[in-house]
């Protein structure tokens, strides 16, 4: 068919428009689409971008994190510093404190850095900055634990100094360690020629991801582990409150209650509940749980309960659109067949919006396990040095931390190997996130049915 | 309509299943049912005709208290089955709708394999003691909504994947796997297509053998081919409730003769 064959075959004498050439409204409203269309894509490419330069800066900053630098060190320990009386007992070794131990690591550097030699104006005191301060309780530990080891010469591997370590991770320079009390160029120097020689090596560090928190001056030895557990703890409690309390509220509200003033009322509260900002909850839990209740401060107890509170909404919420979104169709084939209210419910309506309410209560673990502001109220921030908790009732009762508190504690501190691992603990709770949506998308498709 | 063989059609009166007596249905302010009173008769398929909005629905829903389900209706006046009011306060709903089995106007199976569609009202009734006497039930129900062949090698597949019509006719076999006495059906046929209706409408005409059945229609037609007995709804009235025959040939109210001429409605 050619261009012309419509017009020809219009009737003469009444106009007729062809449809081949676009009219001015016609071009306009493509002009209108094409111009929306582009802000889309423009509104889509920015957020992208500062998705990639977030994502971007975290793993950068944090990455380093997971790696430490560790040095190989042969420590001869040496009977008469440790067991004068040469016992073999236990409690004796155990008077000897982790100071002890420092002329022991002064004296294998010295030997180390002989066999190796290099030559440094440092004394072995001097000489120790280089190790972190935890090295000395490694070597007790190790003595401790298995008191055979004394008069043996045994391969440490120990953690250098945050100094140290940022040295190999560029975050310290020569220049920056010029007014520094611990390490200087002379440190740089000898660390030099031991990376060389292997004996100093930057490797994977287990001890950031299942460790505990460390003081203030050796960073180096810190870990997320323990927050992890706090957190854990705490996401248990939560589950195991709001989803039965706040699916039954839901069910009850969307199903059973009557339209009347009273539910409206509960209704708008519900709704007023979600928005209301977190540190409120905090401070509610920290006047009834703590002041009132006596439960114990800055245990994952209390800010279960706190987070439940803080949860019940979302999941509330999404719960009850999923209800809703059950056609209702299908409650009134239940009924018709002389299925009662509740056996709707349970048998028809919660199966069918099983996918929606899981997926809501996900969400809404996901908020509570990164929610850090009521924490600070009810304590759980802070340094918990301990170890992990020793049982089930310990991790709900002991103090601890939590992964975004611990986060924001290390944030806090001055030295920049806090920051770095701030940058790293941000990366665990991201990837601990990810994954709950990941299973919140996961049970989606299980659940999801059609009608 | 000559094809509709009214003559033919014998309507021998069973005895009276449902009575109603001045009935009224409010929707809040809006009344709904002014003043209805219908005889029901036993093993007699009885339909509901009328314009749309005029209350034969409604009216429908009282008859198994559906209408409980709707907070803001009200319904007043006196449905007795069998004797027996059903508003009284002993009754327990869930008691009568398994007596009183519905169908509806969409097809809506539950998301569930065919089988437990048919099999859930006889579970949740009790009416078997084992799997053997569920398996009978559900064959008979399906049988009985003539979908057993075209179903039985697929009882474990999803009732939702079943065309329209077959949905349909699934709905028909859960009402009458509880071995109901009464079977309400409310525009049953209105998403249908011209042979599942068929299909359906046949179906009706054996059910009449065991249930009475009350079936609300836009279709004159169908009511013409599938009923014994029909009510006349305009505006919340009942106007004329008379045999199929004398509503179609010779209607007493104007308005119904004005309705089934294609006047109003």
């Amino acid at each position: 068919m050619t261009d012309t064959t419509p017009l020809d075959a219009a009737p003469a004498g009444k106009p007729t428009k062809s449809i081949l050439v676009e009219d001015e409204r016609t071009r306009a409203r493509n002009r209108a689409e094409a111009r929306f269309r582009a802000y889309g894509i423009a509104a889509i490419a920015i957020a992208a971008t500062f998705l990639v330069i977030l994502l971007a800066t975290i793993v950068v900053r944090g990455v380093p994190a997971f790696t430490q630098t560790y040095m190989t060190l042969d420590v001869t320990l040496e009977a008469n510093a440790l067991d004068p009386n040469g016992t073999g007992d236990r409690d004796e070794i155990a008077k000897v404190t982790t100071f002890g131990y420092q002329p022991l690591i002064g004296q294998a550097l010295v030997s180390l850095l002989e066999e190796q030699r290099i030559e440094t104006p440092l004394p072995p005191p001097a000489l120790i900055l280089m190790l972190s301060q935890s090295a000395p309780a490694v070597l007790r530990d190790a003595v401790l634990d298995d008191p055979s080891l004394i008069g043996q010469t045994v391969t440490f591997e120990l953690l250098t100094s945050s100094r140290a370590d940022g040295y190999f991770k560029g975050r310290v320079t020569r220049e920056s360690l010029a007014r520094d009390r611990n390490l200087g160029p002379p440190h740089l120097d000898i660390l030099d020629q031991l990376a060389e020689s292997g004996h100093v090596e930057r490797r994977f560090n287990l001890d950031f991801i299942t460790g505990s928190d460390a003081s203030e001056s050796r960073p180096e030895s810190a870990g997320i582990g323990v927050s992890m557990i706090g957190s854990f703890f705490m996401m248990l409690v939560v589950l195991f409150l709001s989803l039965p309390i706040g699916v039954a509220a839901s069910i009850y509200l969307e199903e059973f209650a009557p339209q009347n003033r009273f539910t409206d009322f509960i209704e708008v509260n519900i709704s007023n509940l979600a928005a209301v900002p977190s540190i409120v909850f905090g401070i509610l839990g920290l006047a009834i749980f703590i002041q009132v209740m006596h439960l114990p401060q800055s245990a994952p107890l209390v800010g279960g309960l706190v987070l439940t509170l803080m949860t019940l909404p979302t999941i509330i919420i999404s719960t009850r659109a999923s209800l809703k979104s059950v056609p209702p169709s299908i409650r009134e084939a239940a009924l018709g067949v002389g299925a009662s209210k509740m056996q709707t419910v349970f048998h028809h309506v919660l199966p069918l919006a099983m996918p929606g309410i899981l997926t809501g209560t996900i969400i809404g673990l996901a908020q509570a396990l990164g929610e850090t502001a009521p924490l600070l109220l009810i304590g759980m921030v802070g340094f918990i040095a301990s170890n992990y908790p020793a049982g089930v009732a310990e991790g709900f009762l002991d103090p601890n931390s939590a992964m975004p508190a611990q986060i924001y504690e290390w944030a806090k501190r001055a030295d920049p190997a806090y920051y770095e691992r701030a940058w790293g603990g941000i990366i665990v709770l991201l990837v601990f996130l990810m994954s709950m949506n990941l299973l919140a998308i996961l049970l989606r498709r299980r659940f999801e049915r059609r009608w | 309509m000559d094809d509709l063989r009214l003559i033919e059609r014998a309507v021998d009166m069973n005895e009276t299943k449902i009575s109603a007596n001045g009935v009224q249905v409010y929707y809040g302010d809006n009344h709904a049912i002014k003043d209805v009173n219908v005889e029901i008769a036993d093993k007699t398929v009885t339909a509901f005709i009328g314009p749309s909005g005029c209350g034969k629905s409604t009216f429908l829903r009282c008859l198994n208290r559906m209408n409980d389900t709707i907070s803001v209706a009200r319904v007043e006046g006196d449905i007795r089955i069998d004797g027996e009011d059903i508003y009284d306060k002993r009754v327990d709903p869930v008691q009568l709708r398994a007596k009183v089995g519905m169908v509806f106007q969409k097809p809506n199976p539950f998301p569930k394999s065919i089988y437990d569609n048919v099999a859930y009202g006889p579970k949740i009734h009790g009416l078997a003691r084992n799997k053997a006497e569920l398996d009978e039930i559900v064959e008979r129900a399906l049988r009985r909504a003539a979908l057993w062949n075209e179903a039985k090698d697929r009882l474990q597949e999803p009732g939702t994947g079943l065309s329209g019509g077959q949905q349909q006719r699934l709905c028909i076999a859960r009402a009458v796997a509880t071995e109901p006495e009464v079977l309400l059906m409310d525009e049953p046929c209105s998403a249908l297509d011209p042979i599942a209706t068929a299909q359906v409408e046949e179906l009706i005409d054996e059910l009449r053998q065991s249930y009475s059945v009350v079936i609300v229609t836009h279709s004159m037609q169908q009511a013409a081919r599938v009923s014994q007995m029909t009510a006349f709804f305009h505006l919340g009235n009942l106007v004329e409730y008379d045999e199929t025959g004398t509503i179609f040939t010779n209607p007493s109210d104007p308005r119904t003769e004005s309705y089934i001429s294609g006047r109003i409605g």
